[in-house]
């Protein structure tokens, strides 16, 4: 039995090694519940303190190659390339050198500046909480397009946050450590985020696919979209704030799977594969400046005012309405009933006319003098039979004060309609 | 090639190195291998950490050291993706059980056959962890063989360049 395990001590070793990570491998995906196996979003604690490890030793080197190429680069740009200018023009007059040594440097602190405003106006364009952060390593795994940042726990970052430049945006927080997080860029397979096509306003998922190029998928075939055309998120995903720019439309394709669907190839706005400085979003809410928050307090300041002088002037004007004389009949039947229902038949208003809900006061008339055929209530009513329809509210015709007014005792009507043959000469 | 006798390759051309090597060798294979595609955008077409992990299975001839440094490596490379952690673990032990078993039996110190191995281990690798992600985690995964292939021939050629490197810091006796 010990000559078995000294004879293929090799193999068992092997074994022993594979079957401990298909085990571990088995621990970590769970199967989804269309059927598909997914791996877990979050890790385990076991998992994720492989991951720290690992990152622990890989970040400091990391950050050491990246610091010893900004400083090479800032040599370069500062000294020998400066240097090689100065040998070519070895003619020139002294004074046009030093110049050149100070433009070069200028050009370099103009560079830097251009860069800063350019986010510093997209944090002002987009107006939410941002954290400038610098990548400084990837993962290196043609399929994991993942990289890192130098910010962690320690500015407060939060796992699905999202990663964006002054260019477009770039993915989203997977794994927070203490000095470093890990970002999962758009363009990797597992990667998901819900865009639209500004024109067509057509929506679909972004991800990418096996060469790390983008494209959206699940697009019914559309003619309307042509190369060109912009890609904005969407903002239903919880990640990307809406509205943000995420590449142009490159090309379309059919859908090697789904015959009737179409992947549309998108081209970045964001230079995936040339990540310097980032910025994380870390809030969503809008954040306004200090004098913009000012302007706000006057605004409602001088709102709430307005609004008081308003009342205030509503106020006095029914004082003064209630202390001038009134135009209404205090012994005229109320004008309207509540909710506008029928009112009881009136001296020349067909019976069961509707009346408006507020309906204004009558005007109160004065006694006539001398009442001739002119004067208000000398019509013939329907009862008289000489004009049947004379009294009759037109259809659709609204009711009107006019139409309604303070009836007359029939007597005089009849009186008026009598005398009035004995004016004729 | 020549073929000889497995303990005899084994006793006479065992490169050992310093303590140091062993450690600090992969470690700069992997932070570089994540700091190049930075550098090189998507044209990064080797695994440098799969050239170190078959150049010391060689060199040392032992199917359990390569076995364990291709384990190791594998899983510190699983855990800087967001991958599952195991994956191009398998991948890699695999490579350096093969490659220490193909050590003893054959001449590495040809450079055809350096060049040869680096491309074969390469693809091998590369199916290794297709098979573990598509069949045995039933994960979807798109996939491009010729980049594989360019990432083959990248090994190949690092393969000619870093060999020799690494074969200065032997402890000679």
């Amino acid at each position: 039995m010990e000559s078995f395990f000294i004879r293929y001590r090799n193999l068992l070793v092997l074994l022993v090694i594979l079957l401990a990570q298909i085990v571990g491998l088995a621990m970590q995906v769970r199967r989804g519940s269309s059927g598909r196996n997914t791996l877990d979003t979050h890790d385990s604690s076991g998992v994720r303190l492989i991951r720290l490890w690992a990152e622990t030793l890989v970040a400091p080197p990391e950050r050491a190659v990246h610091s010893a190429k900004l400083g090479i680069l800032y040599v370069w740009n500062n000294y020998f390339y400066l240097q090689n200018v100065r040998r070519q023009n070895e003619d020139l007059e002294k004074t046009i050198d030093r110049l050149r040594l100070e433009q070069a440097a200028l050009l370099e602190d103009a560079r830097q500046g251009q860069r800063l405003q350019a986010m510093l106006g997209f944090q002002e364009k987009y107006i939410y909480s941002t954290i400038p952060a610098q990548a400084i390593g990837t993962s290196g795994s043609e399929q994991s397009h993942v990289f890192y940042i130098d910010k962690g726990e320690d500015a407060h970052l939060k796992p699905d946050m999202a990663v964006i430049t002054g260019d477009g945006i770039v993915g989203k927080i997977r794994d927070v450590f203490p000095h470093t997080s890990q970002v999962l860029a758009i363009n990797d397979q597992t990667s998901g985020a819900g865009v639209i096509l500004e024109t067509t306003r057509i929506r679909g998922i972004l991800r990418g696919n096996a060469d790390g190029q983008l494209m959206i998928v699940g697009i019914l075939a559309d003619e309307r979209i042509q190369p060109g055309e912009v890609v904005l998120t969407a903002g239903g995903d919880l990640v990307f704030p809406r509205g943000l720019p995420v590449g142009v439309v490159d090309k379309v394709v059919r859908d090697p799977d789904r015959g009737a669907f179409i992947d549309v190839m998108v081209k970045p706005a964001a230079h995936l594969d040339r990540l310097d400085e980032v910025l994380v979003i870390t809030s969503t809410q809008p954040r306004f400046s200090d004098q913009q928050q000012k302007d706000v307090a006057t605004s409602e300041e001088v709102k709430g005012a307005e609004a008081e002088a308003i009342r205030e002037q509503l106020k006095a004007s029914q004082i003064n309405a209630e202390r001038l004389p009134g135009l209404t009949d205090p012994n005229a039947p109320q004008a309207s009933q509540p909710g506008g229902t029928s009112q009881p038949a009136k001296p020349g208003q067909a019976p069961g006319t509707p009346t408006p809900a507020t309906a204004p006061p009558a005007p109160k008339l004065l006694p006539t003098i001398h009442p001739d055929r002119f004067s208000p209530g000398t019509a013939p009513t329907p009862n008289t039979g000489s004009e049947p329809n004379a009294a009759l509210p037109k259809a659709g015709a609204s009711p009107s004060p006019q139409s309604a007014p303070k009836s007359e005792p029939p007597s005089q009507p009849q009186s008026d309609s009598q005398s009035q043959p004995e004016r004729k000469p | 090639m020549a073929l000889l006798g497995a303990d005899f390759r084994r006793d006479m051309e065992i490169h050992r190195y310093p303590l140091l090597v062993y450690g600090l060798v992969p470690l700069v294979s992997l932070v570089l291998q994540a700091w190049l595609p930075r550098l090189l955008g998507p044209y990064t077409w080797i695994d440098l950490p799969l050239v170190v992990t078959v150049y010391f299975a060689l060199g040392r001839r032992s199917p359990i050291q390569g076995t364990l440094m291709g384990a190791a490596i594998g899983i510190f490379e699983d855990a800087l993706s967001h991958h599952a952690i195991g994956v191009n673990g398998i991948a890699k032990t695999a490579v350096g059980f093969l490659a220490a078993s193909v050590g003893i039996r054959i001449d590495v110190e040809n450079f055809t056959i350096r060049v040869l191995l680096n491309f074969l281990l390469s693809l091998l690798s590369s199916a290794i962890f297709l098979f573990v992600y598509r069949v045995l985690l039933g994960l979807e995964l798109e996939w491009n063989w010729l980049t594989q292939v360019f990432i083959a021939v990248g090994n190949s050629l690092v393969a000619l360049v870093l060999f020799p490197v690494l074969d200065r810091f032997q402890i000679r006796d």
